[in-house]
């Protein structure tokens, strides 16, 4: 216990760290102290709801991650594998398409997109033996990419100048970073992360078998809803503002438990702090590498990830 | 915001109607080498594109494929739009290009559809970025002519290539006299802008995410000789995507919005720049500046009148 | 006490238990036996609520099994079955603490009665020093032992047993029905055993339920109830009786 608020709290500081070092970086040089009229308005205008938006959404991606793979019971289940992302870009891309203006039906025509996705994997990796983590995965992979060809053939339908906001959204992106959509996304993940510590104990039981989690009280079905709910509203809100950024759900909860262990009353906080870590030091790259030109960041998130990812499997 | 001013009086559209009018006639034969050795009569010949690959074709040209929206415009242009047997799917201009058989975009044209229409030539255009469909049509038999043009002379260059592919005989004199003709009057042009203070310029390609042109863009010329100087000629790429931190610390004069459904306005980053505090944000036709044909020496004109209405005040 | 009234249960238009009724008295141990797909596991699941019963009652204490919430009954009923793979670094003592999930709430630590509980279930299952070690490090055998140990942990009065000695080796085997005796004796608990291993059927338990095709074949004092006929009828196999010599109680031996 003692070793986890000692590392809960460095985990803390290494986000305050990053978010002030991320303050300090960017296309545009800025002094420390004694900034004019225009250069608060890039530092505060821009600059910093971006890097707000961007520790949200690494937090929900990561949170997300870590309660699928414990209830799931698959080290590999993350929000893109399940399909739950391209389900939240596809519904992002409806009600682009077909609401432009109201831009409220962005992030709940994502949260119904990333539920009904994670029913349909859910629904098609059911057999009457429970649920095999083989057929899981297969099931994600299945939707996962009838989605993205579903995304691809609407982006093809679309006019040019439709396609060009897309295909760049599409790969992660956070530079449509706005005040509100900050505080939509914080509202997200904290909602999310408070529903999934409240099921950690549960999800203890359940990452060894529902049918164990069954015997020692654990109400399953419920656990289940609440677990693909949350999963779903913070990853929905994540998608709707920022695009697919992948392979934060998948990594950062590995990274956490391999630090912590496995018990999600540390697992699911703690990751929600490393995700946030891991995404605003990936849009720092991202915004600075080829400046005053941007990178995506889901791109640099994959590049930083996939590698890290096959050190961790060899490692096991 | 000033509202679309066709450049109906300009002296290049003028220019440009004696170009069609001296479209009807007999082959011109530039470039000619007889390929059939002792007969007496030529029945092809050969010529060399923007990319200096040498190409046969029959000496008269009967059927015409075009790949690319700014080619299709000036194959028109040249008075030789009957010929026209095949064009893109975003060949919108002029009217009569709507009613010609498609045969795909282009990123993705269809070799099939090509292949059937038994084109004498095939006009590809580099500001399309399709150069890798010439191999496939070079290998089905099929002459390929590759333009790539990348300034206001290397439009009059193709328009000038296309009426000698494309014309007649009978008035090649008074093509001869056309292009340094075009070309003396876009030097008056540049002539007459030299004196005035270069204005800042953005042009905003979308606004979420922001694009913008680079480098790359042929349009850093055109909005040289207008008179104008855009702020972001030293990024890389012809179409980057801006950091909003530089977009706000450029602070332009003048906003050029390219006209179509994602970029109704400037980007908010923009709200206190001189060009939206004093008004002066104009759009233009998103075709006519992205295309380098026949219509951007319109363009060059508008552009003009927009960055300096003092010197162009009225239509006469 | 828990009281079992002629129940069937079903499932996929199948019936796989059909009238089975049963009496399981405080400090008792019966053990369960018969041949694979007999219905044995499903008996173990339905009594403790996972399967529902198409026919017939179950009450625990005089309650009807079907009105109790799911962690009461799992603060009554525990259950040991086989062990699955974990594929997620978890230690031995989180692990066994994962059990007192039925006593706490869904938020918050165990307190320092749960963690007592917890190292008194390892040691008795001969698991002290594990407490740090990884689950997937340990053998199958360990396994098990600490899946005994989660349940003991959870201080349940009943306890279902299916299969405990499976993975188990001789030592640990004789240990575990030990132990789950003393329980009974001591503490007043009661079990339930599914074991393919007649002759611990014999020592160990009070009663003895035996399953053929759903339907109670036998059932009653060890003794009784082991007879050629009876194993024969319900095994198919061929044996030899005679009396153990150490303790007393029936002796099976297969006749080969």
């Amino acid at each position: 216990m003692k070793r986890g608020l000692v590392i809960g709290a460095v985990l803390l500081a290494l986000l305050v760290g990053v978010i002030l070092v991320a303050a300090m970086l960017g296309a545009e040089r800025l002094p420390l102290f004694d900034l004019n009229e225009q250069q608060r308005s890039i530092l505060y205008d821009i600059r910093v709801p971006r890097i707000l938006l961007g520790a949200c959404v690494g937090a929900s991606l990561a949170v997300a991650g870590a309660g699928l793979q414990s209830l799931l019971r698959n080290p590999l289940a993350e929000p893109y594998l399940l399909g739950v992302s391209n389900g939240a870009a596809l519904g992002t891309m409806v009600a682009f398409v077909f609401f432009q203006s109201l831009e409220l039906t962005r992030p709940i025509l994502a949260f119904a997109g990333a539920g009904l996705a994670t029913l349909a994997v859910y629904r098609m990796a059911k057999s009457r033996a429970g649920m095999n983590v083989e057929r899981l995965v297969l099931s994600g992979v299945i939707v996962t990419t009838f989605l993205s060809s579903v995304i691809v053939m609407l982006t093809t339908l679309l006019d040019a100048a439709k396609l060009r906001s897309f295909t760049f959204w599409l790969l992660g992106d956070l530079s449509q970073a706005t005040r509100n959509g900050v505080y939509l996304s914080l509202g997200a993940v904290i909602i999310g992360t408070i529903v999934l510590m409240s099921q950690a104990r549960a999800l203890n039981l359940m990452m060894v078998g529902e049918r164990d989690a069954f015997d020692f009280g654990v109400e399953v079905g419920r656990v289940r809803m609440l677990v693909f709910g949350a999963a779903s509203l913070v990853v929905g809100a994540a998608v709707a503002a920022s695009g697919s950024v992948g392979y934060v759900g998948l990594i950062v909860p590995h990274l956490v438990r391999l630090s912590v262990g496995s018990d999600n009353r540390l697992v699911v906080p703690f990751s929600a702090i490393a995700g946030a870590i891991f995404v605003v030091f990936a849009d720092t790259i991202a915004r600075t590498a080829i400046a005053p030109r941007e990178l995506p960041v889901g791109a640099v998130t994959a590049l930083i990830g996939a590698p890290m990812f096959i050190y961790l499997l060899r490692k096991n | 915001m000033k509202s679309k001013v066709k450049g109906h009086n300009s002296r290049f559209i003028v220019m440009l109607v004696m170009l069609i009018l001296s479209g009807c006639g007999g082959v011109r034969n530039a470039n000619v080498a007889d390929t059939t050795g002792s007969q007496p009569v030529a029945t092809s010949r050969v010529v060399t594109d923007d990319l200096g690959r040498h190409v046969t074709i029959p000496l008269r040209v009967t059927r015409v494929v075009s790949l690319a929206p700014n080619l299709t415009e000036s194959i028109f242009a040249v008075g030789a739009g009957d010929r026209l047997v095949g064009v893109t799917t975003f060949c919108n201009y002029p009217e009569q290009a709507k009613s010609i058989t498609k045969i795909g975009d282009t990123m993705n044209p269809n070799m099939e559809s090509i292949v059937a229409l038994k084109p004498d030539i095939v006009f590809v255009s580099t500001a399309s970025q399709i150069e890798s469909f010439t191999k496939t049509l070079d290998a089905n038999g099929i002459a390929v002519y590759v333009t790539n043009p990348m300034s206001l002379d290397d439009v009059v260059k193709d328009l000038f290539a296309l009426s000698e592919i494309l014309g007649n005989s009978e008035n090649s004199g008074v093509l001869a006299n056309f292009v340094p003709e075009l070309k003396r009057e876009i030097n008056g042009f540049r002539e007459r802008m030299k004196n005035e203070t270069k204005v800042r310029v953005f042009v905003q390609i979308s606004k979420e995410p922001l694009f913008t042109i680079g480098k790359q863009s042929f349009l850093n010329e055109v909005i040289d000789v207008a008179g104008g100087e855009s702020v972001t000629n030293e990024v890389e790429s012809a179409y980057p995507k801006l950091s909003k931190e530089t977009a706000l610390a450029l602070s332009p004069d003048v906003i050029i919005l390219s006209e179509s459904d994602d970029n109704r306005e400037p980007n908010e980053v923009f709200r206190n720049s001189p060009a939206v505090k004093n008004g002066r944000v104009y759009k233009i036709n998103a075709d006519i500046i992205s295309r380098p044909g026949p219509r951007l020496f319109g363009g060059l004109y508008q552009i003009a009148r927009d960055l300096h209405p003092k010197k162009f005040p009225v239509p006469f | 006490m828990l009281e079992v009234r002629d129940i069937s249960v079903s499932y996929d238009q199948r019936e796989v238990l059909r009238d089975v009724s049963l009496t399981l008295r405080d400090g008792e141990i019966i053990a369960l036996l018969g041949a694979n797909g007999a219905g044995k596991t499903t008996l173990i699941r339905t009594l403790n609520g996972t399967l529902p019963v198409s026919k017939g009652e179950i009450d625990i204490d005089g309650r009807p099994l079907a009105g109790i919430s799911r962690r009461e009954i799992a603060r009554n009923i525990t259950v040991v079955a086989q062990e699955n793979e974990t594929r997620f670094p978890v230690t031995v003592l989180e692990f066994v603490l994962s059990g007192r999930f039925v006593h706490g709430s869904s938020f918050g630590w165990e307190s320092e009665t749960d963690i007592e509980f917890a190292k008194k279930a390892l040691t008795e299952c001969d698991l002290t020093g594990y407490a740090t070690r990884l689950m997937n490090h340990l053998s199958g055998g360990e396994r098990q032992r600490v899946v005994l140990a989660r349940a003991i942990a959870t201080n349940a009065r009943i306890l279902l047993l299916d299969e405990p000695t499976a993975n188990l080796d001789i030592a640990h085997q004789a240990m575990m029905f030990k132990l789950v005796r003393k329980r009974c004796i001591e503490s007043n608990y009661s079990a339930i055993v599914i074991t393919h291993d007649l002759n611990l059927a014999a020592e160990f338990a009070d009663e003895i339920l035996m399953l053929k095709d759903g339907r109670i074949a036998a059932k009653g004092m060890p003794a009784e109830v082991l007879s050629a006929e009876n194993v024969k009828d319900v095994f198919g196999v061929k044996v030899l009786l005679d009396m153990n010599p150490a303790s007393g109680n029936v002796r099976v031996t297969n006749v080969f």
